[in-house]
């Protein structure tokens, strides 16, 4: 009885030690800012934010994007650095295909990642990459918008 | 018909500074072989303080792994805006990136610096795998990088 106690006892100890350890945000309570400070500077950066929770130890934002997207954003409540974003889960998948080849060219043998873990990357992402690396094969891709870059860039691997 | 000619030269000098305002720039990202998979690479300029300026490409097609590249990440709170058409796929172990792009002259010689972010799955994350400013001196000489990068070299 008392060997099952203890074994009983390591496992919640470990179980435990796990779960802490998977946390995605570490920083210390007296270090965060208010979260109100963080619904500021998404709104300014042209999100539309529903709710903020603390999750795992960071602020798990419920919202829209600046492109309108549904998402799931973590942050680390110290510095607001962005720790994760993802679709919402009750989008529908189809819906997700469509907008994301309609705004990046992406193709959407790339994007059926909604049960994987975060840190796994799929095999199949990786085969041929190289032979890729132009990134002309999705079909045309749009111009870059961002104001540094003029043009198209022309791309090789070698 | 005096007009005409003013209007026309006025044309001109417009068409000829603005392509002189944008300079063709070639970066070459040589990787190491670290034996692992493909890597994903952030080529981006910062000012001389390190602040995130805007994205040059990307390599790696999956968003979902672009918090990887942390100082990236971070600096570009990975807004879709900021690296639209500039993205390709990753790199492989032991191979060599050639980018070449029109680049505002502005950029040059003026203290801002090209950072290159590097991740390969389940091996670690390098911030500023390369720093090096973009100066004309600088330009056709290699600079080591500290993580899956071995030689980075821009020519203009």
């Amino acid at each position: 009885m008392k060997t099952t106690s203890i074994a009983l006892g390591l496992s919640i100890f470990l179980l435990t030690g796990a779960a802490a350890a998977d946390d995605d945000c570490d920083d210390p309570v007296s270090g965060w800012q208010p979260r109100e400070n963080l619904r500021q500077q998404l709104e300014a950066d042209g999100w539309e934010v529903y709710r903020i929770k603390v999750d795992d130890g960071c602020y798990e934002v419920k919202g829209r994007n600046e492109q309108g997207r549904r998402v799931e954003a973590s942050f680390a409540p110290s510095d607001f650095q962005l720790m994760e974003m993802e679709g919402e889960d009750e989008e529908d998948d189809d819906d997700r295909r469509n907008r994301y080849q309609g705004n990046s060219g992406w193709s959407p043998e790339n994007d059926d990642d909604d049960d994987r873990d975060d840190d796994e990357r799929e095999d199949d992402d990786d085969e041929g990459r190289g032979d890729n690396a132009n990134g002309n094969n999705n079909g045309p891709k749009p111009m870059p918008s961002n104001g540094i870059v003029k043009g198209r860039p022309s791309v090789s691997v070698q | 018909m005096r007009k005409y000619f003013v209007v026309l030269g006025l044309a001109l000098a417009m068409v000829f500074s603005a392509a002189a305002s944008a300079r063709e720039v070639t970066f070459n990202t040589q990787l190491t072989n670290y034996r692992g998979d493909g890597a994903y690479l952030a080529i981006y300029l910062t000012d001389s303080n390190g602040v995130y300026q805007g994205t040059l490409w990307i390599a790696g097609q999956d968003s979902e792994y672009y918090k990887h590249l942390r100082g990236w990440a971070r600096g570009s709170r990975m807004r879709r805006a900021e690296y639209d058409g500039l993205t390709g796929a990753s790199v492989t172990s032991g191979r060599a990136l050639k980018i070449t792009m029109n680049l505002d002259d502005a950029f040059i010689d003026s203290g801002y610096e090209i950072h290159v972010d590097s991740a390969v799955e389940d091996m670690r994350d390098n911030r500023s795998d390369v720093v090096v400013p973009l100066t004309t001196d600088g330009a056709g000489k290699p600079v080591s990088g500290r993580g899956y990068v071995e030689s980075f070299t821009y020519n203009f």
